[in-house]
């Protein structure tokens, strides 16, 4: 959560020589972030002039969040850096119940009934008479404006003032709209209704902390926001005033689910504590009784169930000292305590300290690693040296190693051969699902989603590729995709199967498709693949090939079917590959087996082999089985329907002859 | 035929010859084993004594006439040769094509070195993970407000009854207690992990899917000195040497104490100006990791400290000079236009 204060408003509270920019600089290094410092400059319309500090409270440190909160911190950091900061008063210890007393008159009934015990840890309440509702006064009306509140009246606006000034949230009742002068806190039922403050009517879900008045009407949301029948209004004369510290957790659960948020939640949900109540009470009460002609008509009621225990920590020099890194005295580590309001006291002989814990951090500090927390960063994070840790070899499994090997080298020679390498989603839309005739239902589906362009978990790498090439159409001439990532396999009760796919998609040609691919499993050293004309419902009946090595299929090829080509609204043809990555690491090689260079000559021959009798792979297998002198065989080129081959023979034992490679031409010759 | 008339043809033919070709044929005509030279070599066996000594140095005087001239005449062609074409030499040469790699590959490639070299190991687990894995065993147990912070997108499946939802993991620190527990709860470990992590904002500074690298160090009296040094060791050599990381206060749950790191702005290393403001810019999250977790993990925190931290991978690259991209959407946009350009 953020709060904004401002630097007047701080020096209430605070005496030093640090500048608002100082101020800012040195409490983020040390304590709580200040994001922004503001000046805000009122004088011509006859205004303030202040400097308004952004600062960011993480949720452990709630206690801070106020202008005393900062300034208790600002009093410990601050003199590290050689500037004066100490605090001029301490309104959590100075203003007690005892102090309210005397102003009583008692006039007022008021009873406050609480069902359980679990709803609240402490409420306060007291009833005040002869309310005088009027604007605040200026300083209060513009410190409010600048810290982000609204100015409503002088006691609304107080009740604001208040929580900035001390981070306790209250809530302040029109008293006479309380019938029977009764609270009944207790639990909500399922779809009861109120409506708060800003006329809004919300449903509950149950089982929520509500506030109903005698006569059993809500009047209260708490926590979160009051009711409207019960609000302050221009006629109000008496008031019912409120400091709670509501279970958090309760709070939370109601503001999550009716999505009503406001600033008390913030306070509440992350469980403040049960002591700045008290002060809290007295300081609202005076601030009334200067600011709205206010007389305390009743006695102040404290529930308080629960009362925090004192709590010390034993932690020791060394695991300081140890976790930190450097030496530190324990004399500084015993001062930087003690300025954050801790007591501490050091044993000599055990080398332990005792810290007893100030009752704001009861719900923040509970094992020795905060106390270490809290040492070094006053002693300051910027004051440590760097070091490193201590070497180590640490095997990496073989199976990882090749892993992110082998998707390095596919990635790198995609990129040189000229394919742009995409990165799509991993949701997709189920409509580019159904774009490439997959099931719907075979896929997982996310419960929550914010898009329908993000609802289920891709099960193939094609479809985002198809898009690639249909949003690219026009853009540039030739297109060449790669992308490898996961896909995700369900599986019954257990997490998907995440599995890494290859996949190419080009605007090109089947064979453009091929040559990628087949350069590709040359530069992996695959050589070892046939091909088999395979049957994909996604792809043309002619152009699509299966890659199959030692009986599995690790890939294919294909031209996206005429029908997907129109369903997709594609202008051109999409080639389409894809490739099992974990196949393809298996059948990898890092480099290729040395053959030996062979001395005698080689002779080539050329043949023409009309094509549809045989394939190219089945014309390539017979081949080889036939002649044990082919050495090499390629494809040189293809023209009315002939296959023009390449032959090249060789012995490993002497220099044939024309006539004995022409012998082995013709065995071939005679069989494809 | 005698010396004279055979310098006088070696004249003339030298005169018409104009490739480097014909040179070459010319010097096997006067000097090779049966040239002209040697033709001439063979009347002296016919000569008297006394004319022998003459005929022979005047012959010698030839052929390094000649052998000169030739020398002279190769270079005067080579010369030739060299200036025979004319071209403009800034004519762009043959083409050869160029592809490119996604930006977060590059940045993944590059993070994943750095951590490799000071003994981190890349590890692989999974995107789509239990609850449990992503918020119990980080010391965020159900209903607590930190979850907040790690807004998840959940999947429609039924719950696992101990590890609770299934979901995509918002952070990559879901690793953590799987790579603990992979090393038998027994350290030193020394973890990076580089993955895809989801959260349901879609705008120009937030896309659904992102990358993060979570790293992870534990091992006897591990301490914030070295939490320090090792991100800055991280930030001087992806940034450049005259940056530097610092830590300030924070507060997560996987961690204790905790602190947001940042780098020192690369225009005015930390001094401030106008571009960063307060001389520094957020790079993400870090801490000490809280006994809690070590504990989920099986590891005991009375002998075993550690540090994490787990930053965003596009981030950081995007803060690398000259590549902030206004709209992170493009990133993952796939147009031609933006990917040709790495």
């Amino acid at each position: 959560m953020n709060i904004k204060i401002t630097y007047n408003w701080l020096l209430e509270y605070l005496d030093t020589d640090a500048d608002p920019y100082e101020i800012q600089k040195y409490l983020s290094l040390c304590g709580p972030g200040v994001e922004r410092v503001d000046k805000v400059d009122n004088s011509s319309k006859g205004g303030l002039t202040d400097y308004v500090f952004d600062i960011e409270i993480t949720s452990n440190r709630v206690d801070m969040a106020s202008v005393f909160g900062i300034a208790q911190e600002a009093q410990a950091i601050l003199p590290r850096f050689g500037k004066k900061a100490k605090l001029k008063q301490n309104p959590l210890t100075e203003l007690r119940f005892k102090w309210a007393e005397k102003f009583n008159d008692k006039s007022l009934p008021l009873t406050v009934k609480v069902e359980d015990k679990k709803f609240a840890d402490r409420l306060i309440t007291v009833v005040l008479s002869n309310i005088d509702i009027k604007p605040s006064p200026k300083l209060i009306k513009e410190r409010l404006e600048m810290c982000g509140e609204r100015s409503i009246n002088n006691v609304v606006d107080i009740s604001n003032y208040m929580r900035i000034a001390l981070g306790q949230p209250c809530h302040i009742f029109d008293y006479d709209e309380v019938k029977k002068h009764t609270l009944v806190v207790r639990e909500s039922k399922k779809g009861e209704k109120i409506i708060t403050l800003d006329k809004e009517t919300v449903t509950l879900p149950g089982k929520d902390i509500v506030i109903t008045d005698g006569e059993g009407n809500l009047i209260d949301q708490p926590g979160i926001m009051g009711g409207f029948n019960s609000s302050v209004q221009k006629n109000t004369r008496n008031i019912l005033l409120l400091v709670p510290v509501f279970n958090g957790a309760m709070v939370r659960r109601t503001a999550m689910l009716t999505g009503k948020r406001s600033n008390a939640v913030a306070y509440f949900e992350k469980n403040i504590d049960d002591d700045r109540s008290e002060s809290a009470t007295i300081y609202t009460l005076n601030m009334l009784r200067e600011y709205a002609g206010a007389t305390q008509s009743s006695d102040i009621q404290d529930y308080h169930p629960t009362i925090s225990k004192k709590k010390t920590l034993a932690v020791s020099h060394a695991f300081i000292e140890e976790r930190i890194g450097i030496k530190i005295k324990h004399e500084e580590c015993k001062r930087i305590l003690e300025n954050l309001g801790f007591h501490t006291s050091f044993n000599s002989k055990t080398t332990k300290f005792t810290i007893t814990i100030p009752t704001p951090r009861l719900r923040d500090i509970s094992i020795p690693e905060d106390i270490v927390e809290e040492i070094a960063r006053i002693y300051g994070y910027h004051n440590l040296p760097n070091t490193m840790p201590p070497a180590v070899f640490l095997p990496k499994p073989e199976e990882w190693e090749k892993h992110f090997e082998t998707q390095t080298r596919i990635k790198h020679f995609l990129k040189h051969i000229g394919l742009h390498e995409s990165m799509n989603y991993s949701m997709v839309s189920k409509e580019l699902i159904e774009n490439m005739n997959l099931e719907v239902k075979h896929h997982l589906k996310l419960a929550n989603t914010i898009s329908e362009e993000l609802l289920y978990m891709r099960t193939s790498l094609l479809p985002s590729l198809v898009r690639n090439i249909k949003e690219n159409e026009g853009k540039a001439d030739v297109l060449r995709f790669f992308e490898v990532a996961k896909v995700y396999y369900p599986q019954e009760k257990e997490l998907p199967k995440e599995i890494y796919k290859v996949a190419l998609a080009t605007n090109t040609s089947f064979m453009d498709l091929k040559g990628i691919t087949e350069a590709l499993l040359s530069e992996l050293k695959i050589n070892n693949y046939e091909q088999r004309k395979a049957k994909i419902h996604i792809f043309s009946n002619q152009e699509v090939v299966d890659y199959v090595v030692d009986g599995e299929v690790i890939g294919s090829v294909g031209k996206l079917s005429t029908q997907l080509q129109h369903k997709n609204g594609l202008k051109s043809q999409v080639y389409l590959a894809s490739f099992d990555l974990i196949s393809l690491i298996n059948h990898a090689k890092i480099i290729s087996l040395y053959i030996p260079i062979n001395p005698f000559a080689t002779i080539k021959l050329d043949l023409n082999v009309k094509t549809g009798k045989r394939t190219y792979d089945e014309i390539k297998k017979l081949s080889f089985t036939t002649s044990n002198l082919l050495v090499k065989m390629e494809l040189v080129d293809i023209y009315n329907e002939t296959l023009n081959v390449r032959y090249y023979f060789s012995s490993a034992k002497k220099n044939l002859t024309e006539e004995e490679a022409q012998k082995e031409l013709q065995k071939i010759k005679g069989l494809v | 035929m005698n010396i004279d008339s055979v310098r006088t043809l070696f004249g003339k033919n030298l005169q018409s010859c104009t490739t480097v070709r014909q040179l070459e044929e010319l010097e096997i005509a006067y000097l090779g084993r049966n040239g002209k030279i040697n033709e001439l070599l063979k009347n002296i066996k016919n000569l008297q004594a006394n004319e022998k000594k003459q005929f022979g140095s005047e012959l010698n005087k030839l052929k390094t006439e000649i052998t000169s001239a030739l020398q002279d005449k190769r270079q005067e062609l080579f010369a030739k040769n060299d200036e025979s074409v004319s071209v403009d030499v800034t004519i762009p040469g043959d083409k050869y094509p160029k592809g490119s790699l996604h930006t977060t590959t590059y940045a993944i490639e590059e993070i994943s070195k750095i951590f490799e070299k000071i003994g981190f190991i890349r590890v692989y687990y999974p995107e789509v993970d239990w609850e449990y894995y992503a918020f119990d065993a980080l010391n965020m147990p159900a209903g607590h407000p930190a979850r907040d912070d790690f807004e998840t997108f959940f999947l429609d499946t039924p719950a696992h009854p101990r590890l609770g939802r299934m979901l995509l993991t918002p952070h990559a620190t879901n690793a953590q207690n799987r790579e603990m527990r992979r090393l038998k709860s027994t350290p030193p470990v020394r973890m990076i992990n580089i993955g895809k992590t989801y959260r349901p904002n879609w705008d120009t500074s937030h896309t659904p899917m992102f990358h993060q690298f979570d790293g992870l160090c534990i091992d006897k009296n591990i301490n914030i000195t070295q939490l320090k040094g090792t991100l800055d060791y991280f930030v001087k050599t992806f940034f450049g040497p005259k940056r530097s990381a610092r830590i300030r206060p924070y507060d997560f749950r996987f961690t204790e104490p905790s602190f947001e790191v940042d780098v020192s702005c690369g225009i005015c290393l930390g001094k401030g100006c106008r571009m960063c403001k307060s001389g520094w810019l957020e790079l993400g999250g870090a801490g000490m990791i809280h006994p809690n977790v070590l504990k989920e993990g099986g590891i005991d925190p009375t002998i075993y400290s550690g540090f994490a931290w787990g930053w965003g991978v596009e981030r950081v690259f995007s803060m690398k000079e000259g590549l902030m991209v206004d709209d992170l959407r493009t990133v993952y946009g796939g147009d031609i236009r933006f990917l040709e350009q790495f």
